[in-house]
């Protein structure tokens, strides 16, 4: 049994049907990159399995674990364990570092009447452990976190998912607009991650930069999954790299 | 009576009267900024405060109305103040409650307008509701005679003020600095603060927001309950006063900023002491007052004095 397994979802904004009949897998434990170019629907895809709304799903099922969670709503999808860092990072930009990070354990938070059951097994991390992985954010604890540079946004949306009981990390688009030096730094953070066993769905538009950490990719285009294999593979085969990325 | 005492009488009389504005508006402003709903019918929460204080502290002699008609125009439990006073916000946080469920959540996600059209339908439902069962002429609610004259402390026994408006000034401020303290330190206000500004991103968290966001329109339904028990006795009592209210304590959180707390306390503020000072000058004016500041706020700063400024999410 896979960790997820997304069978022939058709994915619908109100009338505009988006996802077609697509199809994903990811394995426990590795790196799976999801490419295509803008528009092609992979924060469609992400969306659809974290439970955001819209899209909905009319067809088709989402498993996590073995567990349908197709439709679910998003608050209960997180406590199965699945955690998604967003299109554009989404801090709270109103709140310190620290808050954006102590948010994350309310869910889990004993005390809290508007508790969700958590079924992750999944192991979160403390805000010890991610201000030792992001020592930048630890300096920078009490700042606003709309003061953030982009790239210490980036890392405090990951680190703020990782205090999530954490299976699975979807990260869409984690290099964007970060400079080649970040982009350095978030990748090895996402490498370190994922050696600590958390499994990572990664979609990006620097396919390269993905392919480079993956150890098996899928590239949509137009809603529909048109290549799948491992990272090798794509690497070999041209014909795709150009027809869908451009690279 | 000499200048400064005059002054002086002023500006507590205002402080009270804001301190009626800003127990609306702490409330209206969290519902507003926390959920996105616009309550034109926060001024029927007001309302009911009143009644139900009124209602609860003394015993009623109803003159006209339905209630007098059946033959219940003798009605109040006659508890006295001191109960009233803590068991109005109960009864109008669980009429908030209800409320919340039944008009908040079903038009949470429609227009504005389309709230504002259903609130204010709701108000005028219960204002003529009230109308015909206690009638439409005042009731007598008058202060307790334990806090008619003017404090017996040195310097206070001077100045014409009864004890129950230092009251109604001290109980906001202690009720304001709880909502404060349950916003800024609490896990619900961390989930209410990060809610205003992004809810989808606070569920990707796994919160489910229905939760809290009940408990907010509770807690901003209890303060319009408290603001009627507190400001009862001090204006006449009628089905009209809910509504009355409604435009100063939406002018407050405008001219305050939206969701914020200090915001409502420092437009609430000025807002009761331009009445009071306009009310003992030219007092005819009063009214136009507010709107004349509310003008020039919104002239200045768009956002409200403390209101940040709109970004995009
Ligand atoms: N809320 C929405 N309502 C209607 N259509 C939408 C909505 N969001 C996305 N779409 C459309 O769905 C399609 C897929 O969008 P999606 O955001 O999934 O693309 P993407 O692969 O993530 O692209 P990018 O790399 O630019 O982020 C696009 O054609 C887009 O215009
Ligand atoms: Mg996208």
């Amino acid at each position: 049994m896979s960790l997820l397994e997304v069978d022939s979802i058709d994915a619908y904004y109100g009338e505009s049907h988006i996802l077609r009949d697509l199809s994903l897998t990811v394995e426990e434990g590795e790196i799976c990159a999801l490419l295509g170019r803008n528009g092609a629907g992979k924060t469609t895809t992400l969306r659809s399995i974290s439970g955001a709304k819209p899209p909905t799903v009319e067809e088709g099922t989402v498993q996590f674990k073995g567990d349908d969670i197709t439709g679910m709503h998003a608050d209960d999808v997180a406590m199965q364990g699945i955690s998604l860092v967003p299109e554009e990072r989404r801090v709270f930009a109103n709140l310190t570092v620290a808050e954006n990070l102590e948010i994350a354990d309310v869910s889990r938070n004993a005390s809290n009447t508007w508790r969700r059951r958590l079924t992750s097994t999944g192991q979160s991390m403390s805000t010890d452990q991610v201000y030792d992985d992001f020592p930048r954010l630890r300096e920078r604890k009490t700042q606003i976190a709309g003061t953030l540079s982009g790239g210490e946004q980036q890392m405090l949306a990951i680190a703020r998912a990782l205090k999530q009981s954490t299976d699975l990390l979807l990260l869409d688009e984690p290099y964007e607009g970060l400079a080649p030096q970040i982009v350095d730094d978030v990748e090895s953070a996402i490498e370190r991650i994922n050696d600590q066993g958390v499994t990572i769905l990664l979609v990006e538009q620097n396919a390269a930069a993905a392919i480079n950490i993956a150890d098996r990719a899928y590239v949509v285009d137009q809603g529909a999954t048109v290549f799948r294999g491992s990272a090798d593979e794509l690497r070999a085969d041209e014909q795709t790299r150009e027809q869908y990325l451009g690279v | 009576m000499s200048f400064h005492i005059e002054v002086i009488t002023i500006l507590l009389n205002g402080l009270q009267q804001g301190a009626i504005y800003v127990l609306l508006a702490v409330g209206l402003s969290i519902i507003l900024g926390t959920l996105k709903f616009v309550n034109f019918a926060h001024g029927a929460l007001y309302l009911i405060g009143t009644y139900a204080g009124l209602l609860l502290a003394l015993d009623v002699n109803l003159t006209s109305g339905l209630l007098a008609e059946w033959g219940y125009g003798q009605l109040g439990l006659g508890l006295g103040y001191i109960p009233a006073l803590f068991l109005v916000p109960v009864v109008v946080f669980v009429v908030g409650l209800a409320m919340e469920r039944l008009v908040v959540e079903p038009f949470k996600n429609r227009p504005d307008t389309d709230q504002i059209l259903v609130t204010f339908g709701l108000a005028i439902i219960v204002q003529e509701l009230f109308r015909a069962m206690f009638g439409s002429g005042s009731l007598p609610f008058s202060q307790p005679t334990w806090a008619q004259g003017a404090p017996s402390v040195p310097f206070l026994s001077a100045i014409p003020i009864s004890q129950w408006r230092y009251y109604v000034i001290g109980i906001t401020a202690v009720l304001v600095l709880i909502v404060y303290l349950l916003v800024e330190y609490t896990d619900f206000g961390l989930v209410v603060r990060a809610g205003t500004r992004d809810p989808e991103m606070v569920e990707l968290l796994g919160i489910r927001l229905s939760r809290p966001y009940l408990l907010v329109f509770g807690i901003g339904a209890a303060l319009a309950g408290v603001a009627g028990v507190v400001g009862g006795p001090l204006n006449p009592v009628n089905p009209t006063i809910g509504n009355e209210i409604l435009v100063p304590a939406f002018l407050t959180v405008v001219i305050g900023g939206v969701g914020s707390i200090a915001g409502a306390v420092l437009g609430g503020t000025l807002f009761g002491i331009t009445q009071a000072i306009l009310v003992s000058t030219y007092s005819a004016w009063a009214q136009v007052g507010l709107y004349a500041i509310a003008a020039i706020v919104l002239l200045l700063r768009p956002q409200g004095l403390l209101g940040e400024e709109e970004v995009a999410p």
